[in-house]
């Protein structure tokens, strides 16, 4: 059956998803109420074409600026600077922040052939000259390339008057010591607080 | 403790079974009869990497495509089992149902210390061979250590790619970075060769008996150990060396270890069978030393290690054995190994890659 097959291996190309699963995808979608199907080939066809990124912080969005960007409620002093833009949805999913974001699209990786000049770099140093920003926040992963990407940011920021800082790693709230593994674990101790 | 080996298609081993239900075993044979390979499998399940640095297609026996090789453990009073198999190219381990996917995690679980002949290499050879041991020895006795040692690699190869593509934008930031591992790595390097260099010295002034005591320096690179300013000031002085070369010149990468009698360097002046002692009783003191850590003996797997030593010497050394799970020795027919029997011991026949058990069962 080649339309299945064809399928399964379309489906399998995505990110978490093995042959299996992929086939049981498809069974699904054989076997499940035909308007599903149709709605789901059709969201996912409409998503390329109404879903963009953000022309200010290069967020993913469906109106140009983003609507945080365009809000008057946010803090226009504060910038969070993300390495893609799906991390934008996550810490906005925690509600805990009213700053603005900005978003790099990768990091620095040399290894894997990528410079500063393929990042949104200049963009953001012309954002954080001309904008009125006081803190730039980097939330970039505790890798090792996020390091490297933390610190090339805030050399290029230095002389800007904004204070640079960085996301604090450590153990999960509501995590438990015996779970954690030991690089978190020595990270948590490098950053242990006073109290 | 290993309770038995299995084996397929691996190396010249003959495929089944071989029971080590024993603290001692003793591997009898001839050269090339399959002591040394059966002892590399045993490596292979306990680091997931061979220690004579051999390939792991290499070790599908001649004319198949596979090998698979499974060793069940015994540990206080658990029984566990590592499964590794190596076919289309591609080597997966197993421990339990679970799939391995960092070898580190077979490290720590199933300590082992391998007394081989190029060993001789960290006693008279090339700086990168001691680095290996001192760097094995703490990754051993502190997990820790394999994680810092890995992210200060990853920096020097992002650093070093950086410097060949005369990338100078992100160097002043690789510095940085490099710098905060590699002091990282330093002072760990610096304080377990300080803990190290007590439990050798003794080990070796029981056994050498020459008279003095023989201890180890650590040389870093970076002189100062813990000096953030020094280090990163000694990379911005040697860059433009660095950057006509395209590497990195100064670092732990390029930290030395030395083996001092009365204030000298005992290397240049030791004799092949003092430098052969040092060796063997470096690994002995990275058992010890392990054991002092973790609270856990290690299994030794010893691979024809009493050869070059004196009859006193021989002895002198079994009788200062370190403290260990299980210890697997191979021997060749013409030596005295009956002299070094337990009444514990297993001792197997080893033919064209047969055991045959010599204790009757």
């Amino acid at each position: 059956m080649k339309a299945l097959e064809d399928l399964v291996a379309l489906l399998s190309r995505l990110p978490g998803i093995g042959k299996k699963s992929a086939s049981r995808i498809a069974f699904h979608l054989l076997k499940a109420d035909e308007s599903f199907a149709r709605t789901l080939a059709e969201r996912i066809s409409r998503l390329r074409e109404s879903v963009r990124f953000c022309s200010v912080c290069g967020a993913y969005t469906e109106s140009d600026p983003c609507p945080v960007c365009s809000s008057p409620a946010r803090d226009r002093s504060i910038l969070c600077v993300v390495e893609q833009p799906q991390d934008v949805l996550t810490i906005e999913a925690g509600r805990e922040y009213l700053g603005l974001y900005h978003v790099l699209g990768g990091l620095i990786a040399p290894l894997d052939g990528v410079g500063p000049e393929n990042l949104h770099l200049d963009a953001l140093e012309r954002r954080v000259r001309t904008g009125g920003i006081r803190e730039i926040i980097i939330a970039t992963n505790p890798t090792v390339e996020g390091d490297t990407t933390a610190l090339y940011v805030k050399k290029i920021l230095a002389g800007t008057g904004a204070e640079v800082t960085r996301l604090a790693t450590g153990i999960p709230v509501g995590g438990d010591l015996e779970y954690a593994d030991r690089l978190t674990l020595a990270r948590s101790f490098r950053g242990r607080v006073r109290l | 403790m290993i309770e038995n080996l299995r084996f397929l298609s691996y190396r010249n081993i003959a495929d089944g079974e071989v029971a080590l239900s024993s603290r001692r075993v003793f591997l009898v044979g001839e050269n090339g009869q399959g002591k040394s390979n059966f002892l590399d499998a045993i490596y292979l399940l306990c680091f997931g990497s061979s220690f004579r640095g051999t390939r792991d297609s290499e070790a599908v026996r001649k004319g198949g495509s596979i090998f698979s090789l499974i060793g069940n453990f015994a540990r206080d009073g658990m029984k566990e089992s590592v499964c590794i198999r190596f076919e289309n190219g591609k080597k997966t381990i197993r421990s339990g149902d679970k799939p391995v996917r960092d070898r580190k995690d077979l490290v720590a679980r199933y300590p082992t210390i391998v007394f081989c002949h190029s060993d001789f290499e960290f006693a008279h050879g090339e700086p990168e061979r001691r680095r290996f041991f001192f760097d094995q020895t703490a990754s051993l006795a502190h997990p820790g250590y394999i994680d810092s040692f890995r992210d200060f690699r990853r920096v020097l190869k992002t650093r070093n790619l950086a410097l060949k593509g005369k990338r100078v934008n992100i160097l002043d930031v690789l510095d940085e970075q490099l710098v905060t591992y590699g002091i990282s790595l330093s002072e760990r390097r610096q304080s377990i060769t300080t803990e190290f260099s007590g439990v050798f010295s003794d080990n070796h002034e029981k056994v050498s008996r020459i008279g003095s005591r023989v201890s180890i320096e650590y040389r870093p690179s970076w002189k100062f150990v813990g000096d953030r300013g020094k280090a990163l000031d000694e990379l911005r002085r040697r860059r433009p060396d660095e950057l006509a070369l395209g590497t990195t010149l100064s670092g732990p990468h390029r930290d030395r270890f030395s083996f001092i009698e009365a204030a000298r360097d005992f290397t240049t002046t030791a004799s092949t069978g003092q430098l052969r002692l040092l060796s063997l009783l470096l690994r002995t003191a990275q058992a010890d030393y392990c054991t002092r850590v973790t609270g856990r003996a290690p299994v030794l797997l010893l691979d024809d290690v009493l050869l070059e030593l004196d009859p006193d010497k021989r002895s002198r050394f079994m009788e200062t054995l370190p403290d260990h799970e299980q210890a697997i020795f191979t021997f060749l027919p013409g030596e005295p190994y009956e002299t070094y029997l337990t009444d514990d011991a297993l001792v197997y026949w080893v033919d064209h890659g047969r055991f045959t058990s010599k204790n009757g069962c």
